[in-house]
């Protein structure tokens, strides 16, 4: 069973339509969203690229949904490092949807069965469920698709090296599913691997979070792959997911070096001069489109990520096939309000 | 935490001082004078224009009138002692007038340089230093500049020392630096956040030939563009006065993109990003009926009415109108926070009756397009000379 389907031709139709209806629910259901569209002067999307984008740090600053508050059943927030979080609401069918739909993206890779699971993280990172943390929510969310889980990390933070071998001395003869953060998973597995002689080739890894921290070590996400199938982990697959658009991720393919965007979702990058949609290899701002949010105004999201389009319908899956560059920087202006910010 | 001296001889800023200056002492006239000549020199002015606005301000005759303006018939006028200044990060050149005011008057001067400052502020501190070593040495002795982090012990120190504090940098800065006691006697001179507005009169619009028009817009636009419309008198919201406001918004903005081309400023997308955040808030909270962004150098909102001006910034670039039937229907919507408007289009009569309806209870400054950023020695509705200085009665 695979969310990775629908030629582009074809998704487009469907996602136009969906997002369209999608359009007017929200218009009806959350009054900021509708006077935003107002002005604006938003009338109808004659394709998928037309529809109306809100960036994406608009639910750092407003509350958006489209749901009444006695319908909120799950409230989500970003971990920011500015101070300002987004928040998401999510109402019982949303929260059970992306739920849904995560785990199809998943059993693309995963196949039907809950494997025995190795995450790539601490125990202690979960301690205050309150703060649920979008580090959290991938760990939780993704932590539902396996079985038998082990901590990589103990509550310190530091690598549990008996509790990987004991893992390994179980399940490390079948197909088992590691997930983890990229940095951390080259940190905490890839080295300890190499260092120690795991054998990981059973091993499905998962990993996502930015690539920011491996390259300012000169890793490459080629180098990346290629390191890793060095110890073994040649079944590797990054995604690219955000709170903003819960239980949407865009997977890498099989051979690597590439996201797919599931049926239900799709990317679009913009010319930040013009904002018009650019073609296959031109990088620009990533705009990013799912049918999932249904309880607030997210299907159609620009991001702050830098992203290009590689191609359409010629990879392992169909659909347009994209790679995440990075993130464009904070605007920063002049101006007099600045003098002097100490704790005094 | 160390301290970086920037510009002054090096020691303890805080150790008592046997050097005196006088009020509009001639070994600081001539070393300013020096200085004015430096930043006028083409190729400083070419690259940083707002230099050139220092560079006349700190020309001998103004120094001159600035100094006649400090003396008084009815009382002695001395310095007013040890001045210590905080001023803003950003804006490239605010120490330079507020310091050289103050030295000016003759007090000893401790600025504080913010570790981020760049681009002219560094062209001013080689300038300061180039000039220095033709100078009197008592300049250097006095007026120090110097850079350290976010010390509470050296701010602290440095507040107990002076007799006068200057803090700009908005509320925040004001609020944070006043935790830290000053001595009895001395005092606080605050620029808290300042919102700043542009009022253009539709009839003077029309009255006025496209030469006029143009120049007017150009004036507008370096107010706008030089700070990324962040500084305290960059205008922010136009409001357009008198009527049928449409048709000359529109010429407005279209002079605009003109300009800002001819220019060749740029808007980089991070700051494109920002103005659609802060526009499509000030939609969603009802405050703006209409949006347009024709380039990413220009953003304008259509305000649903004048009491919906933001008073924040909103990126660089970015432009809300409203419209409004005169300059009084105005006044109710203007407040302390408020410093400068900028106008075209208006008689004198006109604004000198909307000054007066404001009276004092917002807006410190009235003043033609493209003198928004020119600095002054009445600034913020204090009179600087006189706040840098300390009155002796003597009567015989």
């Amino acid at each position: 069973m695979s969310v990775f389907t629908l030629s582009q031709a074809a998704k487009e139709e469907v996602l136009l339509k969906e997002l369209s209806s999608l359009t007017a629910h929200h218009r009806l259901n959350c009054e900021p969203y509708d006077r935003i569209l107002a002005a604006s002067g938003y009338q109808d999307a004659a394709s998928v690229a037309d529809l109306p984008w809100l960036p994406v740090r608009l639910f750092k600053t407003l509350e958006l949904k489209s749901i009444p508050d006695d319908e909120v059943f799950k409230v989500l927030t970003s971990s920011g490092t500015t101070g300002d979080v987004s928040r998401i609401y999510l109402d019982k069918a949303a929260a059970a949807e992306q739920q849904r739909r995560l785990a199809a993206t998943v059993q693309t890779i995963l196949g039907p069965k809950r494997l025995p699971m190795l995450l790539v993280d601490t125990k202690a990172m979960l301690k205050d469920r309150r703060s649920f943390s979008a580090r959290g929510a991938g760990v939780l969310g993704m932590s539902t698709f396996g079985r038998d889980h082990v901590w990589a990390l103990d509550g310190e933070g530091l690598v549990d090296l008996d509790a990987i071998r004991g893992f390994l001395a179980k399940h490390g003869d079948q197909p088992f599913l590691i997930f983890g953060f990229t940095f951390l998973v080259w940190l905490h597995l890839y080295e300890v691997a190499r260092d120690n002689g795991l054998d990981l080739s059973n091993g499905i890894l998962i990993h996502s979070g930015g690539w920011k921290k491996l390259i300012d070590q000169a890793v490459s996400p080629d180098e990346f792959r290629a390191r890793l199938a060095g110890v073994g982990l040649t079944n590797v697959h990054n995604y690219y997911g955000m709170v903003e658009q819960i239980g949407t991720i865009f997977l890498e393919g099989p051979s690597g070096g590439s996201l797919y965007c599931p049926d239900f979702a799709d990317v679009v990058v913009r010319d930040p001069e013009t904002w018009a949609e650019l073609p296959p290899g031109k990088p620009g701002l990533l705009e990013v489109v799912s049918t999932l949010p249904t309880s607030y105004p997210g299907h159609v999201l620009l991001t702050e990520d830098l992203g290009v389009v590689h191609g359409i319908d010629d990879g392992d899956w169909p659909g347009k096939r994209f790679s995440v560059l990075g993130r464009l920087p904070r605007a920063e202006a002049r101006g007099c309000s600045d003098t002097y910010r100490s704790a005094a | 935490m160390s301290v970086i001296f920037r510009f002054g001889a090096e020691g303890d800023l805080t150790a008592p001082s046997e050097d005196r200056l006088a009020v509009g002492d001639p070994r600081v006239v001539d070393f300013l004078g020096r200085l004015a000549r430096k930043l006028l020199a083409p190729a400083v002015a070419r690259k940083h224009p707002e230099l050139g606005s220092l560079g006349y301000f700190l020309r001998p005759a103004e120094l001159h009138r600035a100094v006649s303006r400090m003396q008084r018939d009815d009382a002695l006028v001395f310095p007013r002692g040890n001045v210590f200044h905080l001023p803003p990060a950003n804006v490239d050149t605010i120490f330079v007038y507020s310091w050289a005011l103050s030295a000016l008057a003759g007090n000893h001067n401790v600025v504080r340089i913010s570790s981020r400052s760049a681009g002219a502020a560094e062209v001013i501190l080689e300038a300061l230093n180039a000039v220095a070593a033709e100078a009197d040495p008592i300049i250097a002795r006095t007026q120090r500049m110097v850079t350290y982090g976010y010390d509470d012990a050296i701010t602290g120190a440095l507040s107990k020392w002076c007799d006068l504090r200057v803090i700009w940098g908005g509320d925040a800065a004001v609020n944070t630096i006043r935790k830290l006691p000053l001595r009895p006697s001395a005092r606080d001179l605050t620029f808290p956040d300042r919102t700043s507005w542009a009022m253009l009169s539709t009839a003077g619009w029309r009255a006025a030939d496209l030469v006029a028009r143009r120049n007017a817009v150009v004036g507008f636009a370096n107010d706008a563009y030089w700070f990324d419309q962040a500084a305290c008198s960059s205008p922010r919201t136009v409001f357009l006065v008198g009527g049928d406001g449409d048709s000359v918004r529109a010429e407005f903005l279209s002079l605009l993109l003109e300009v800002v081309d001819a220019r060749g400023w740029t808007v980089d997308p991070a700051m494109a990003v920002e103005k659609r955040v802060n526009a499509y808030e000030l939609a969603a909270i009802g405050a703006a009926g209409a949006l347009d962004f024709p380039d990413n150098r220009v953003t304008a909102l259509t305000l649903t009415g004048t009491d919906a001006a933001p008073r924040r910034w909103i990126g660089a670039g970015a432009f809300p109108f409203a419209e409004a039937g005169s300059l009084l229907d105005l006044v109710p919507a203007m407040n302390r926070q408020d410093q400068t408007v900028s106008h075209f289009g208006f008689t004198p009569a006109e604004l000198r009756e909307f000054g007066t309806a404001l009276g004092g209870r917002g807006v410190d400054r009235i003043v033609p397009f493209g003198q928004a950023l020119t600095f002054g020695a009445i600034w913020d509705g204090y009179d600087l000379p006189s706040e840098f200085t300390r009155l002796t009665v003597l009567q015989h």
